[in-house]
């Protein structure tokens, strides 16, 4: 083998996949992919597998990049080990209490998320801190021999710790720590101020709490990993993808896993603002098209938006459960390619959530499913290709996708072609909706901004979600069905640390916020380099979240990464100022306070170059495979010209309406859309004003 | 006729719209019980005043903004202009609840006509009156509870008439507060108009008021397909309060018709308990839905089949200069005395009753370590009601609250300079039964400076209902242990002005929730 490869790897609920990319002297990227089974309990036997499978020698790989859901299923499963939690005097039934909402609000039958840890295996110790960390009262460990002795007979397995304000001093988490390792060598503990160092109570508890549920499985799944690779002769340990969009060390996502809840979706975000850079666009609306749901997320100036207010099993039925890590600000919707349509008891059509998954999936799959899917409406009106369905793999069952449609259609008194636009329109006004949440609801224009649409589904639907939102060009990406996986393999080590700080914009507070980013951005130094990563490779970002006094939720500003001084104060509350009157139509003359720090820390790993190539003739009629009839819902039917996406070349231009067929994927081209194949490889479609 | 699909999309938007409202004014309003408690609504109505969507934090507010947006266009009906704002709390001019609660409402134009409304309530920190935090338990008129704010214009061409914005903050406490709550409901309103004309002008207005109404009629469909799931009957309740009054509801539930009568009952108070004729009528309207469409799915179509009778001049239908500044309590000892007369009927269909109170707990003072002013406006949480089929819930907020979240204690000790001793679990169990209720709520407050506590609390005396069989639950109850006064505790259920001193330890014990079916 020739050139580098780099691998990809995602264990997925159903299945594990692998994108391997390969890039020849020429600066060719030449992509491969499979597939096989998940395997629990023991996962990487199917990574193992699937690295079989692709034919891929573990030991020529320079770069392993590896994305699970082991987390996330472990969690939502209920699979995770029973946890004990050590708290204040006092709130031992924080994590009980929750927060005492209701999104539900009519119901009286509603059902309160049950606590990960029952009250007897909630304990409290004496100690006390302040909001300003100050100890108000010291920490009395003797309860702790014969609490750890209660645990052990209960069959607790890991142990979770969370004291008040731990975010402003945790000496006291930090003492149980090591008391306990003393007492229970080798029980998995973390305290929550390892995770979190942001104050609302419930929240840390929860977050670590669910961090030790999960511990003991992810750590075990990925040191088996990394024992399956290595004895396979891979020479780098795996880096393994988070929630933040980056990927961090194998080692240390088994000491704190929780961070990978929500890294399925973080690659394909961070792919977006990655070519983004290398195409010259910093403002991207990336969208993200499943079987099951879609996602979406903003880049601006080249950034993702990294929060720490994350929740899972939330939604209107359900309060849910927070985990307090930096994830990327995402919104999903349950709109996919597999998501079912259905009339309800009022006659009225809609799409999702529910999903016919991979089984029975669309009707179309022909496995028995008798739901009309959004894949069986694309398929009905000629958008997908009855002749390559699923990249020629599958042969579309037309007559179940009729009788499904149809089946919608009697209900509205539709028929099967009016009800197959109908479920288009409403599939796609659910992404316009959730498209909106993330531009225009953040003080947003979406028409500044640059559609990137990847996964199965995405170029299926990205005109028509841009027309509507007036954006003006779209790109599918190269391997826009692997896009993550690309992702993955763009990523830095990358940590963010969110803290917790009160204080004011007054003359004489540079000092004290200067400190406190120096502190956050030591530690940081010194855990990268007790990881061998050197301290000149690890680069800065610094923000401030700042509120008006007496507000609660606070603007994030990027601040520069020179040191604080009190000159710079002026323009930091300026910057606050102009960014929350983006947001929030007005500005007050009110003071301006300083809640809380966020500081990137970046180290590259030496992620994929990518090569351009020359553009050759604008001729596409060597791709062109034929014509077909094409229902584009609002705009009719057209005679769409048909390519044949493996045979597109940079440099090769076409006009709509079209449609362009790969094995992974289907796009759209509506008419009037013109489309050009740039140097990379990705289809660029620009939208008539 | 425009089409399903097109109605469905413009539907979605007028829900979206109402829900971005929320969220503007939960991210910039300056009031702790605004941001956190949600003690707040939004909604969009139709040109005439219907509520077609509502963003609703809790749904007891799900129902105010149509009628609030019905007052003000009976008074200021052809001078409403492009770029005008309104502003209301009062119960005489469209404010429906209490002083503190404000509305503020733009109305939204394309092409000159009147198109629709979007408007949002929220509850103050302090609009002055008597105390801090503006809910006197001694009140005996409404003038004592603040500023009334009679169905004014806010803005006018887009502007802010300065005057009003001047008046309103003179009179808060907080006047920087006020102000930034008065902003966080235009800039959500003004957010709200833009989504509106955008879809005006993106499907036309046909399509617009067509899908308004084709909401409304599903919302009437979905109340009436719940309302045929009922049995027929005439259930009537007397229920004796902790006051010693007692009080009187008749439930007559028909095939078309849902009629709740609370003609006998006792007549208007000069005390803060008064309920305005449209605060009983959202308590009638939170049993209906509860039993015929319990989803989140609300318009003013899906109270069509309701009607309330009320006399006026009566606690239930009180008139100018009453005072309303508790009137929440009021509500929601209605809303669970509705509830409890259906239950005993349909044992099966409701759950057994909860702590029944909001519990609206008021310390204000200057903070120890900045010496700023704070008023912590906080509801409790308690124990609910067991239902046919499981225990009550532990520690939650009362049927009134929705999408409510408690302070953390990190947060209000930051933020009021108190100590939060304990917040747990309180150790009382809830009723026995079958399926037991719920645990209420046990919170300890120490005072680090001096202060003052104002207090709301009902069940007081009269405990939790258990239902078919099961056992009741507790009672509510707040006491004050003095800095070194050992063991002497002073009991309040409802108390305005009192003083505290640095020391102090405030504990508030919430009831637990009535059990379900006998025990066995």
């Amino acid at each position: 083998m020739t050139g580098t490869l780099r691998v990809a790897t995602d264990v997925g609920g159903t299945f594990t996949d692998l994108v391997a990319f390969e890039i020849d002297a020429d600066g060719h990227t030449s992509i491969r992919t499979a597939k096989s089974d998940t395997t629990p309990p023991d996962f990487e036997r199917g990574v193992l597998n699937v690295m079989d499978k692709a034919r891929i020698d573990p030991a020529a790989v320079a770069f392993f990049a590896h994305g699970t859901t082991v987390v996330i299923n472990a969690l939502t499963e209920r699979k995770g080990v029973r946890v004990g939690l050590i708290t204040t005097k006092g709130f031992r039934d924080t994590l009980e209490i929750a927060r005492g909402n209701r999104p539900d609000f009519f119901n009286l039958f509603y059902e309160k998320p049950k606590p990960f840890v029952p009250r007897y295996l909630r304990r409290e110790l004496n100690e006390r801190m302040s909001y300003r960390g100050e100890e108000l009262q010291s920490l009395d460990l003797s309860d702790l021999p014969s609490i750890v002795a209660e645990f052990q007979a209960e069959g607790v397995e890991a142990v979770a710790i969370s004291f008040l304000h731990s975010y402003a001093n945790p000496t006291h988490e930090e003492a149980v720590l090591e008391e306990l390792r003393r007492l229970w060598p080798g029980v998995p503990a973390v305290a929550s101020h390892q995770i979190a160092r942001e104050w609302r109570e419930y929240e840390r508890t929860s977050t670590a709490v669910l961090s030790a549920y999960v511990q003991p499985v992810a750590e075990k799944y990925l040191r088996g990993l990394d024992r399956g690779l290595k004895e396979r002769g891979l020479r780098q340990a795996p880096y393994i993808m988070q929630s933040n969009c980056g990927v961090d060390s194998l080692d240390a996502t088994a000491r704190i896993p929780i961070t990978m809840v929500e890294s399925g979706p973080a690659s394909g975000f961070w792919g977006a603002a990655e070519l983004g850079r290398v195409l010259g666009i910093p403002d991207i609306l990336a969208l993200d098209i499943g079987g099951t749901t879609a996602k979406c997320s903003l880049v601006l100036d080249g950034q993702v938006r990294i929060m720490t207010d994350y929740w899972i099993e939330r939604d209107r039925k359900s309060a849910g459960y927070p985990i307090m890590v930096p994830v990327v600000d995402l919104v999903e919707i349950g709109n996919g390619g597999g998501s079912i349509a259905w009339v309800d008891d009022f006659g009225k059509l809609h799409v999702g959530p529910q999903s016919a998954g991979a089984m029975p999936g669309p009707a179309a799959y022909g496995r028995g499913g008798t739901q009309a899917t959004t894949t069986d409406a694309n398929l009905w009106l000629g958008r997908i290709n009855r002749e390559y369905f699923c990249g020629g793999e599958v042969v579309a069952d037309m007559a179940a996708t009729e009788a499904a449609i149809t089946r919608v259609g009697e209900k509205l008194g539709l028929d099967p072609t009016e009800a197959a636009r109908g479920i288009i329109r409403i599939a796609n006004n659910n992404m316009v909706n959730a498209l909106k949440l993330v531009s225009l609801n953040r003080g947003h224009d979406p028409r500044d901004f640059t559609l990137v649409a990847f996964g199965g589904g995405g170029a299926m639907h990205a005109v028509a979600l841009a027309q509507e939102l007036g954006v003006r060009e779209v790109i599918v990406p190269f391997g826009a069905s692997v896009f993550s996986a690309w992702g993955m393999m763009m990523s830095d080590l990358r940590r963010d640390y969110f803290v917790t700080r009160l204080g004011t914009l007054e003359p004489g507070a540079a000092e004290g916020i200067e400190t406190a980013f120096t502190a956050v951005e030591d530690s940081a130094r010194a855990q990268f380099s007790a990881e061998g990563i050197e301290r000149k490779k690890v680069v800065f970002a610094r923000f401030g979240k700042f509120r008006y006094q007496n507000q609660e939720h606070t603007v994030e500003v990027p601040l520069s990464s020179d040191p604080v001084t009190d000159a710079d104060l002026h323009r930091i509350a300026s910057d606050f100022h102009t960014a929350y009157e983006r947001e929030y139509t007005y500005r007050l003359n009110a003071p301006v306070e300083m809640v809380g720090l966020h500081v990137i820390a970046r180290a590259e790993v030496g992620k994929l170059q990518l090569k351009e190539r020359p553009l050759g003739p604008v001729d596409a009629s060597s791709a062109l495979k034929g014509h077909r009839p094409v229902d584009y819902a609002l705009e009719g039917i057209h005679e769409a010209s048909i390519y044949d996406g493996t045979r597109l070349a940079p440099g090769m231009t076409f006009v709509g309406p079209a449609i362009v067929e790969d094995p992974g994927t289907t796009i759209v081209v509506h008419p009037g859309n013109e489309v050009r194949v740039d140097g990379y490889g990705n289809i660029r479609i620009a939208l008539q004003d | 006729m425009t089409d399903h699909v097109t109605l469905a999309v413009v539907q979605a938007a007028l829900e979206a719209a109402a829900d971005e409202m929320f969220a503007v004014i939960r991210r910039t309003a300056m009031s702790p019980i605004i941001y956190e408690v949600l003690d707040m609504g939004t909604g969009i109505t139709d040109a005439e005043g219907r509520l077609v969507s509502s963003g609703a934090g809790i749904p007891t507010f799900v129902g105010v903004l149509d009628k609030a947006v019905a007052r003000l266009i009976e008074i200021h009906g052809d001078t409403i202009r492009e770029g005008d704002a309104f502003v209301t709390n009062d119960p005489s001019y469209g404010g429906v609840t209490h002083l503190s609660d404000v509305v503020v409402a733009l109305p939204v134009f394309h092409e000159g006509q009147l198109l629709a409304w979007a408007a949002s309530i929220a509850h103050w920190n302090d609009v002055g009156g008597m105390v801090p935090g503006s809910m006197s338990a001694t009140a005996q008129e409404i003038w004592q509870e603040g500023l009334r704010l009679p169905a004014v214009r806010l803005f006018e061409n887009g502007a802010p008439i300065e005057p009003v914005m001047a008046i309103v903050a003179a009179n808060s406490r907080q006047p920087d507060v006020a102000q930034g709550d008065l902003w966080a409901q235009v800039a959500a309103a003004r957010r709200a108009e833009q989504r509106l004309k955008g879809l005006a002008e993106r499907y036309g207005e046909g399509a617009f008021r067509a899908a308004i109404a084709d909401a409304l009629s599903m919302g009437e469909a979905r109340a009436r397909t719940g309302l045929a799931t009922l049995p027929h009957g005439r259930h009537e309740i007397a229920e004796e309060q902790d006051d010693g009054s007692v009080w009187r509801a008749v439930i007559t539930v028909e095939a078309d018709q849902f009629v709740v009568d609370l003609t006998e009952n006792p007549g208007q108070r000069d005390a803060p308990m008064n309920l305005s004729r449209d605060g009983s009528v959202i308590a009638a309207q939170m049993i209906f839905k509860a039993l015929c469409d319990p989803s989140r799915f609300a318009n003013s179509g899906s109270f069509a089949p309701l009607e309330v009778i009320t006399r006026p001049g009566t606690i239930f239908h009180a008139r100018d200069p009453a005072p309303q500044g508790y009137y929440f309590e009021t509500r929601i000892r209605l809303y669970d005395m509705l509830w409890r007369c259906l239950a005993q009927a349909l044992p099966e269909k409701l759950p057994a009753g909860h702590f029944g109170t909001i519990g609206g707990t008021v310390i204000a003072g200057l903070h120890p370590d900045t010496g700023r002013r704070f008023t912590m406006v906080e509801p409790q949480m308690g124990g609910w009601g067991a239902t046919p089929t499981r225990d009550g819930l532990s520690a939650m907020f009362s049927a009134s609250h929705g999408d409510t979240f408690n302070c953390p204690a990190e947060i209000a000790e930051a933020r009021y300079g108190v100590l939060v001793e304990q917040r747990s679990l309180a150790e009382q169990a809830g009723g026995d039964g079958l399926h037991p209720g719920g645990r209420g709520l046990s919170v300890a407050y120490r005072m680090r400076g001096d202060a003052v506590l104002s207090v709301g609390l009902s069940r007081t005396r009269m405990p939790v209902w258990g239902l078919a069989g099961g056992r009741n639950g507790g009672c509510n109850r707040l006491v004050i242990q003095r800095a070194g006064s050992a063991g002497e505790n002073e009991a309040h259920g409802m108390a305005s002005g009192v003083g505290l001193s640095p020391g102090d330890r405030v504990l508030i014990e919430t009831a637990g929730g009535g059990g379900w079916g006998r025990g066995t």
